[in-house]
């Protein structure tokens, strides 16, 4: 079920309404219910691949509980080995089989050896590498002591299936979200109604701006060699937004309806295109995802590194960037923008001022708050950032040198077709987001507000009649298909 | 321990670049901007370098907080 489709138009007041009018004297009982409309959810989609939702959740609760109960070291890593096995062998052979063959193929091709192509037509489940992510983190928690497993099957369940960020996170973490579970929720109004704001926000960015831009950036990404460079230059850069507006839609879509339902996800997105270097974007965009990595994988490589000193710490990064890429998809472009990342990342790590990592989970100090005066700043790191995009949205790694050779040989003019209509409401979008930005998220309103409540219902019947009569051919959400 | 904290103060505020921090056992990485991810690396080497002893890299993954290094540190002094 898409969160901009009618089903879901439907299903969640269902849910809603059932939620708290009727089944709210009983925890567990709200528990199920929450389980069972995470499970239709998904089932709407493929039934077939609940199950491997299902198995990855049993193995993960029954591991947790077996590491905790056990002191021996050794027996602790076999059990982990095995919840780490058996989630990386799914995503392996459902995302990344038919790459490695290919890779293998080509590999033993370009040495003289024949070999004939063959591949499996494997459909990718979706959300496999956020919730895949998700368990894996319960059972290092529990292997590194740094979280108690919980002896609620049924909460749990509902950890790493709920519906809200099943499939395209935010990938929380136990310690977080666990909790919530186990604990009566009470309804709060301004939380609901912040909830739903949010949720506004997030259709608004969703179906007027990324799937208006869609057809715009695939065409040019698909005739790139027809294009002039001009016209390459702000294919990227629409590219950049579309991205931006369908990832940070979905996860505004997806926070604000946890919190209808009385949940608190940590942030995900902290305006990351006005990022003033690229550890700073790293720190703002997909936090959830940079966190994990920075705890599970940058954070262990950097230790065992450490007698290397910078070495030790930017190779550390590179691999946990190569590894990030990988995990957006199966192929070389994805790996390359991986790697582009990891190599921005030497200045920052070999100019001897201050050290800052891939990402962290603090809230927005004083001292971040950044003015215009950045602005040439946030330019550059935002160009950065596109640069690495045209490997990201091309289709191959071919197509992406071409594309950027176009650019860099050829006297950009001035593009055939602009988009006006998706740049003004990009410009809409940004100039809020700007003025919003020491806020959660672009339609917040603070609970002691002065924003008179007649202004406020314009800007939503605004919002929503822009969505009834701008909006976009619906088009899913990019991040599903990673 | 009080010794050990204001020699952890020290480091932290050599490595952190940064005067004003105070540390107690309870301080943790969230309370303090410039105590991030690669900052960490560094604190643990300046730390195994100034005691003159070396964590295993589970030891270091398991810390929670200021109280916790610090234990590892006199456990391994005074074994």
């Amino acid at each position: 079920m898409l969160f901009n489709s009618f089903e879901f138009f439907i299903f969640l007041p269902i849910v809603f309404v059932l939620y708290w009018f009727v089944l709210n004297k009983n925890l567990s009982i709200q528990n199920i219910l929450l389980l069972v409309a995470s499970y239709v959810f998904y089932g709407w989609w493929d039934v077939r691949f609940l199950s491997l939702i299902m198995l990855s959740t049993i193995l993960d609760y029954y591991v947790g509980l077996k590491i905790h109960n056990t002191e021996e070291p050794k027996k602790r890593k076999h059990w982990l080995w095995l919840s780490m096995g058996f989630n990386l062998g799914l995503l392996c052979f459902f995302k990344y089989f038919n790459f490695f063959i290919d890779s293998w193929i080509t590999a033993f091709n370009s040495v003289g050896i024949e070999m004939d192509p063959f591949a499996l037509s494997i459909i990718l489940p979706v959300g496999i590498s956020f919730y895949t992510f998700q368990t894996m983190s319960y059972s290092l928690d529990i292997s590194k002591r740094r979280l108690e497993p919980t002896k609620d099957f049924v909460a749990f369940a509902t950890f790493v299936a709920f519906f809200p960020q099943l499939v395209a996170g935010p990938i929380e973490r136990a310690s977080n979200l666990l909790p919530q579970f186990l604990k009566r929720r009470k309804f709060d109004y301004y939380l609901a109604a912040d909830g739903l704001r949010q949720m506004l926000w997030g259709l608004f960015k969703k179906i007027i701006i990324a799937d208006n831009c869609a057809p715009y950036v695939n065409d040019i990404f698909a005739n790139y060699g027809s294009q002039s460079s001009g016209t390459l230059i702000l294919g990227v850069i629409v590219f950049a937004f579309q991205i931006y507006a369908d990832f940070s839609g979905y996860t505004d879509i997806a926070i604000g309806t946890a919190r209808l339902f009385g949940f608190d996800f940590k942030r995900n997105f902290n305006f990351p295109y006005f990022s003033r270097n690229i550890s700073e974007f790293w720190k703002k965009w997909h936090i959830s995802l940079s966190s994990w990595l920075n705890d599970y994988l940058f954070t262990p490589l950097a230790i065992e590194f450490r007698n290397y000193k910078k070495h030790g710490i930017f190779t550390a990064l590179f691999l946990t960037f190569l590894i990030s890429g990988l995990w957006h998809g199966a192929g070389w472009t994805f790996i390359i923008w991986g790697g582009l990342h990891g190599l921005y990342y030497i200045p920052v790590i070999y100019s001897k001022k201050r050290f800052t990592s891939i990402s962290t989970n603090k809230k927005t100090s004083k001292k971040e708050e950044y003015s215009l005066s950045d602005l040439p700043k946030i330019i550059l790191t935002f160009l950065m950032v596109c640069l690495t995009y045209i490997f990201f949205r091309a289709a191959s790694v071919a197509d992406a040198f071409g594309y950027i050779k176009i650019i860099f040989t050829e006297i950009p003019l001035w593009p055939s077709s602009v988009p006006y209509k998706s740049l003004f409401f990009i410009a809409v979008v940004m100039v809020t987001e700007w003025f919003q930005r020491g806020k959660e998220h672009g339609l917040q309103f603070n609970e002691d507000s002065k924003v008179p409540v007649y202004l406020r219902w314009t800007i939503y019947i605004l919002l929503l009649l822009t969505i009834l009569v701008f909006s976009g051919q619906q088009q899913e959400f990019i991040y599903f298909q990673f | 321990m009080n010794n050990y904290i204001t020699e952890f103060e020290t480091l932290f505020k050599d490595v952190l670049e940064n005067e004003d921090i105070v540390l107690t056992n309870e301080t943790t990485a969230t309370e303090i901007d410039e105590w991030d991810s690669i900052n960490h690396i560094y604190l643990v080497v300046e730390i195994e370098k100034h005691f003159k002893i070396k964590f295993s890299s589970s030891e270091i993954l398991q810390w929670q907080n200021v109280g916790e290094m610090i234990d590892s540190v006199k456990a391994k002094k005074e074994d």
